[in-house]
């Protein structure tokens, strides 16, 4: 077993442990809780957090690439836009998007629902983010590739998609499976616009029952039982992606 | 005449990199381009590729195309330009996602858009013809510097151009398999392609060339047959950029 691996099973046990030991003092023993409020969490997570990031994540990508190869163009008109928008969302908080887009756009009669809310800013988030990683990554395949592909005769558009694309998104895996793992968590956010996502739920539980620590250590557990699954996948798919290089 | 290179000139900034060139090439003749590091020999060989976009100049081909630099041009001419001629890097450039069958194929199947089995056969017959027919299904990082050169070779002829660009094929390789590569275009020479080749190798240059250029400061110094240029050269600064080659 990798250390990893053994740190984290032996915290695992450790803090169900305690959960057990602290909580017994309710009507229901902190075991019953843990486990009467996993299934609602659970549900929360499946969905509302699990699908939230899954389709922000989608949009955003797309957003992402958009925005790199406008930052990539020659013409400011498509380099400013681009520039500005990356510039706000990495400038401003994203808990401050979330509201400008639900309570704000909502006070002056723009009113859109919670979940598509939270859709809406978090993708716009994981565009602007995603672009910087993506354009990085295009800027670091060496300018003979792009050459190579010019002198048989590519246009630019089969040239970035036939050989730098597949390329940078090997260079790009890694961080944007960074963004991604901090989606999910950033998803808990959603939960102040009214999103019954994983946090909402321990948090309507945990003011009921007042085991604020149980629940909200079981809601952490689950954020990172998910990350724990997609770091997983992301190896998969990098071991995938490096078989061409020299190792 | 195949080729006519007239008053190309290019500078980057203030410095002028190439100052009103002008060459003649025969059908099937080989030009060596040979001159001290810095001279513009890599500049030279892109311009005529258009990887490099010269202030000024004509390039008058056999068929009656013609492109004069100096004003904005068309990026359909600048792209038949570039097919005309197949370039072989000093880096070899190959696409490293892709194994050598693949960088081979990749230019009549997606660009030219020939038929699959069609292509499959030309890229199998050119491998096999740099002697790599044992290695199609490799990455470039699974073969060495001479095989990936070879292979560099095999994805330029494979769009089957009409003018073949070698830029210094061989100084990135160890000198134990310089000799495979010279010897793949030694036979490229027999089949009678025309080609313009960028090397240091003199030797080379004088078993292969019709016609061997000097270049130096962006100019051509000296041209004419590698018995006249390598052995009688007209110019002091010719014959001491020999001298320092032969004997570093
Ligand atoms: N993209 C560029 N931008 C600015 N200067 C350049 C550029 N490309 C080449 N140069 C300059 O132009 C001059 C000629 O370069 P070039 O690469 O053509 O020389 P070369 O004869 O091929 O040299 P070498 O034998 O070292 O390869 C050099 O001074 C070089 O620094
Ligand atoms: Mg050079």
């Amino acid at each position: 077993m990798e250390h990893w691996q053994r740190s984290l099973k032996s915290g695992l046990v450790k803090m169900f442990l305690n959960n057990i030991v602290f909580a017994v003092t309710g009507d229901m023993t902190g075991w019953e809780l843990f486990k009467n409020s996993l299934l609602p969490m659970i549900q929360g997570g499946i969905k509302y957090t699990i699908p939230l990031t899954l389709i922000s994540f989608a949009i955003g990508i797309v957003i992402a690439l958009l925005t790199a190869l406008m930052r990539l163009a020659k013409t400011k008109i498509l380099t400013v836009p681009a520039r500005v928008y990356v510039s706000a969302i990495r400038g401003t908080p994203l808990l401050v998007q979330l509201f400008i887009i639900f309570f704000g756009l909502g006070s002056i009669g723009l009113t859109i629902d919670p979940f598509p809310s939270a859709i809406i800013a978090f993708s716009l988030n994981v565009g602007a983010y995603g672009s910087e990683i993506i354009r990085a990554s295009i800027a670091s395949i060496p300018k003979g590739q792009w050459e190579a592909a010019q002198t048989i005769g590519m246009s630019y558009s089969q040239s970035l998609r036939r050989i730098i694309l597949p390329q940078a998104t090997r260079v790009s895996i890694p961080p944007l499976s960074n963004t991604f793992i901090s989606l999910v968590k950033d998803t808990s956010l959603a939960s102040l616009i009214l999103v019954t996502e994983l946090f909402r739920k321990a948090q309507e539980i945990a003011a009921r029952t007042y085991d604020f620590m149980l629940l909200y250590v079981e809601a952490a557990i689950l954020y990172w039982v998910i990350c724990f699954v997609l770091s997983i996948i992301q190896d998969q798919i990098e071991n995938r992606l490096n078989r061409y290089v020299a190792r | 005449m195949f080729l006519s290179v007239k008053g190309l000139s290019k500078s980057f900034g203030e410095l002028d990199v190439l100052k009103t060139i002008n060459i003649t090439i025969d059908e099937g003749n080989i030009i060596t381009i040979i001159g001290p590091s810095g001279s513009g020999k890599t500049t030279l060989l892109r311009c005529l590729n258009a990887l490099e976009i010269p202030d000024e100049g004509v390039l008058a081909f056999h068929d009656g195309f013609e492109i004069a630099f100096g004003n904005k041009l068309k990026k359909k001419k600048l792209m038949e330009l570039s097919r005309k001629a197949g370039m072989v890097f000093q880096s070899y450039n190959l696409f490293p996602h892709k194994t050598a069958l693949q960088n081979v194929t990749e230019g009549p199947l997606i660009v030219q858009n020939r038929n699959k089995n069609e292509v499959l056969e030309l890229a199998e017959s050119l491998l096999h013809k740099v002697g790599l027919a044992d290695k199609m299904n490799l990455y470039p990082h699974q073969l060495s510097g001479g095989q990936q050169q070879r292979v560099g070779i095999a994805r330029a002829l494979a769009i089957e151009p009409e003018l073949m660009l070698f830029d210094e094929p061989t100084s990135a390789l160890d000198p134990e398999l310089v000799g495979d590569v010279l010897k793949v275009i030694k036979d490229l020479a027999k089949e009678g392609w025309t080609m313009v080749i960028v090397t240091h190798e003199l030797k080379f240059a004088e078993q292969v060339s019709d016609s061997i250029i000097f270049m130096d400061q962006g100019q051509i110094i000296e041209q004419g047959p590698p018995s006249q240029v390598l052995k009688h050269p007209k110019h002091e600064r010719t014959s001491q950029f020999i001298q320092r080659v032969v004997n570093p």
